[in-house]
């Protein structure tokens, strides 16, 4: 079981992300204050930690500061308020970590918690595979069983990014991020066009779907229904 | 205003300093003219006596003892000095007893002190002289007093102190009734001030007809409370707007709730309505959502972390990203770079206003319609257009489409929140660029960056005759927008 360091000031808040990380069977530590968190994420090791960017006694980016110092690789995700995003948030995401700006959807957080507990090792293969379903990285090929694929670049991009995150909840702000490098939701529904394409390439007439649509949350891709 | 406060407050103190420098002025201008005076008399007295010693030696001895005598009966005020010595030192004739000391023979006229017995016994006289040796060896001595400079000098030191003390307490006085009425004026703004902060817009400055420096404050101060008055009177209109935009949602979200809660039968009715609860909410968040990303954009710096921006990449992007949702509603959408060229910016920015842009476009084009993606150069600009045969914007409706939520009338029943061309205009002014929007027909928004190096005419083509773009940001619209 994960063990989950969450750091939050808010009761009300914490108390729902809390009660929603123990239904998806994490193991739950809360911290209400930055000075008595980071001792916690000393003594407790998590696997993963939500760490508030503002709060008492210590700045959630301090935090994380202290414990890199201390090779303490942890991966966070970071909550901040929106219009408080400004680089060094922003920096986070490059150091492997992850942000998400309030208010966010619930949905959202779990999603990218597995995200960042689910890590893809750096792999050297060239080739990957679920299912039935593989991709050539070198010469940009997929196929299902014997049928060849035929993809154009972006949908290739696309369908790479969920096959090394298979069976994971992929939200539609994560796509546009990790796919399309879009900092922000466009107002159409863009990720879902795009995934309707890619859907009617991939799950061919009479063969099980792999890509499913998890209602009000994201997409997700597996072998069984 | 009590005395102390009088004498605190900074006009009474300039007054003062005014004052001093008056007192200064005087004392040094009465140095100067008694310099002057000096001056003057002196070389007056020296023309004087030199022109007597030469007379005096022109004429032959007899005459000249004779007019030596005459010369010093005509001088009852005794200013007049001429005597004669024997080449020992012993005096001929004359007002001196002897040669005065340090009076150099044959140079010219100079100072020096003699010896006179007057009426008040004996004293030193200061004196201008001049001393001349005659063909027999005798000396003859002319001189002239020159205390009378001393006297005209003292008359002058006189009356001007005299002046000099009412002068001051005048400058004093009209220091203090300035100060006075400076204060005054001041207690009556700060009424005024006070008033506004209350909470009172309507409030102004009181201000005379004259042009003096407080009612042309007074003047400036009130056309920035216009100005202030009719900000805010705007952000009421927005947040106005804002509560009616959140209250629809919200309102068919409760009335869901309601009906779910009292006619479902079981769980797959209530989920529905659940699904239906959640849609609507999160209807409402986007619109925070959106406010507050306006509100990030529209308050951060131009940031350190702008880099360039190839804009021809980022347009080929946006024009793949689209793509899909184009042929959907079998549109043609189309990217044409012209010139490959780059700016100063934020990449993620720039991105979020050109995918708003086409968005748009997409969005109010009917099926079979074109939206066009293009990158220009012209008038020293780069220009970033987006075309599309959609309705485009009319004339009248250019200023009001950079409204908070504001969506023409036609376009009330097309999803949306509304505030699109808003965060395209704010990121478009935290780069300095322009946003140029064309009326219609067909729509045209151009996004145009100052690039020095675009010197060709290619803007110029498609510009209608006659009808010039809006140009935004201008004052009023981006002063809260």
């Amino acid at each position: 079981m994960a063990k989950v360091l969450l750091i939050e000031d808010d009761c009300e808040t914490a108390e729902q992300i809390t009660a929603e990380l123990i239904d998806r069977g994490f193991d739950v530590e809360w911290s209400a204050d930055g000075i008595a968190g980071l001792d916690r994420a000393r003594t407790l090791l998590p696997d993963a930690m939500i760490v508030d960017r503002l709060l008492p006694g210590m700045d959630g980016l301090t935090i994380i500061e202290a414990l890199r110092k201390e090779r303490i690789r942890t991966p966070v995700l970071v909550l901040s308020a929106l219009g408080a995003v400004n680089d060094r948030v922003r920096g986070l995401y490059m150091g492997g970590d992850d942000y998400l700006t309030k208010p966010f959807a619930i949905v959202e957080l779990i999603a990218r918690i597995e995200a960042l507990l689910r890590r893809p090792s750096e792999t050297r293969n060239t080739t990957i595979a679920v299912g039935p379903l593989e991709l050539d990285l070198i010469e940009r090929t997929a196929r299902r069983g014997e049928r060849i694929i035929d993809l154009l670049p972006r949908e290739f991009r696309l369908l790479q990014y969920m096959m090394e995150h298979c069976g994971q909840l992929l939200t539609r702000a994560m796509l546009l991020e990790e796919v399309w490098h879009y900092k922000f939701i466009p107002a159409t529904n863009l990720v879902d066009v795009h995934m309707g394409r890619l859907r009617h390439k991939v799950d061919g007439p009479g063969e099980p779907a792999m890509i499913h649509s998890v209602r009000g949350a994201g997409f997700i891709l597996r072998m069984e229904p | 205003m009590s005395q102390s406060q009088l004498l605190r407050s900074t006009t009474f103190h300039m007054a003062l300093v005014a004052a001093a420098v008056f007192a200064l002025f005087i004392i040094v201008l009465f140095g100067f003219i008694k310099g002057k005076v000096d001056h003057y008399l002196t070389a007056r007295s020296d023309e004087v006596i030199t022109a007597h010693v030469e007379g005096l030696l022109g004429l032959s001895p007899e005459l000249r003892r004779a007019a030596i005598m005459e010369r010093l009966k005509q001088d009852p005020r005794e200013v007049q000095i001429v005597a004669m010595f024997a080449a020992d030192g012993h005096r001929i004739t004359g007002n001196l007893n002897a040669m005065p000391p340090g009076l150099k023979i044959d140079g010219p006229a100079q100072r020096t002190v003699v010896p006179t017995d007057g009426p008040n016994g004996s004293r030193g006289r200061v004196v201008r002289a001049i001393a001349r040796r005659m063909a027999n060896g005798n000396v003859l001595v002319v001189g002239r007093d020159v205390d009378e400079a001393g006297e005209i000098a003292m008359v002058v030191g006189e009356a001007t102190v005299l002046g000099l003390v009412p002068g001051f307490f005048l400058c004093l006085l009209a220091g203090g009734w300035l100060s006075m009425r400076a204060e005054k004026r001041v207690a009556h703004v700060n009424e005024r001030v006070q008033r506004i902060i209350a909470g009172d817009l309507h409030e102004r400055l009181p201000y005379g007809s004259g042009n003096d420096p407080f009612s042309k404050l007074a003047v400036i101060v009130n056309g920035m409370l216009d100005e202030m008055e009719t900000m805010i009177r705007a952000l009421e209109g927005v947040g106005n707007d804002i509560a009616h935009d959140l209250r629809t949602p919200l309102t068919s979200t409760r009335l869901i709730l309601e009906r779910g809660r009292a006619n479902a039968t079981n769980l797959e009715q209530l989920q529905a309505a659940v699904d239906k609860t959640i849609a609507g909410l999160d209807q409402s968040l986007s619109i925070t959502t959106a406010l507050l990303r306006l509100a990030e954009i529209e308050n951060s710096r131009r940031s350190a972390g702008f880099g360039e921006v190839a804009l021809g990449e980022l347009l080929q992007e946006v024009c793949d990203m689209y793509e899909p949702i184009a042929e959907a509603k079998d549109i043609t959408l189309t990217a044409t770079i012209m010139r490959p060229s780059s700016v100063r910016g934020d990449r993620d920015l720039l991105m979020e206003a050109v995918a708003n842009l086409v968005d748009n476009a997409i969005k109010f084009t009917p099926e079979g319609g074109k939206v066009e993606l293009e990158l220009l150069c012209g008038d020293g600009e780069t220009i970033l257009r987006v075309t599309d045969t959609g309705g485009g914007i009319a004339e009248q409706d250019r200023e009001s489409v950079l409204r908070r939520f504001y969506r023409s009338e036609k376009m009330r029943h097309t999803p949306g929140v509304g505030l699109g061309l808003n965060l395209v205009a704010a990121i478009v002014k935290l780069h300095g660029f322009r946003l140029a929007i064309h009326s219609g027909p067909g729509g045209r928004i151009e996004i145009r960056c100052p690039d020095t190096s675009c010197e060709s005419d290619a803007g110029r083509e498609h510009t209608d005759a006659g009808i010039e773009p809006l140009l935004i940001p201008s004052r009023r619209q981006t002063g809260f927008g």
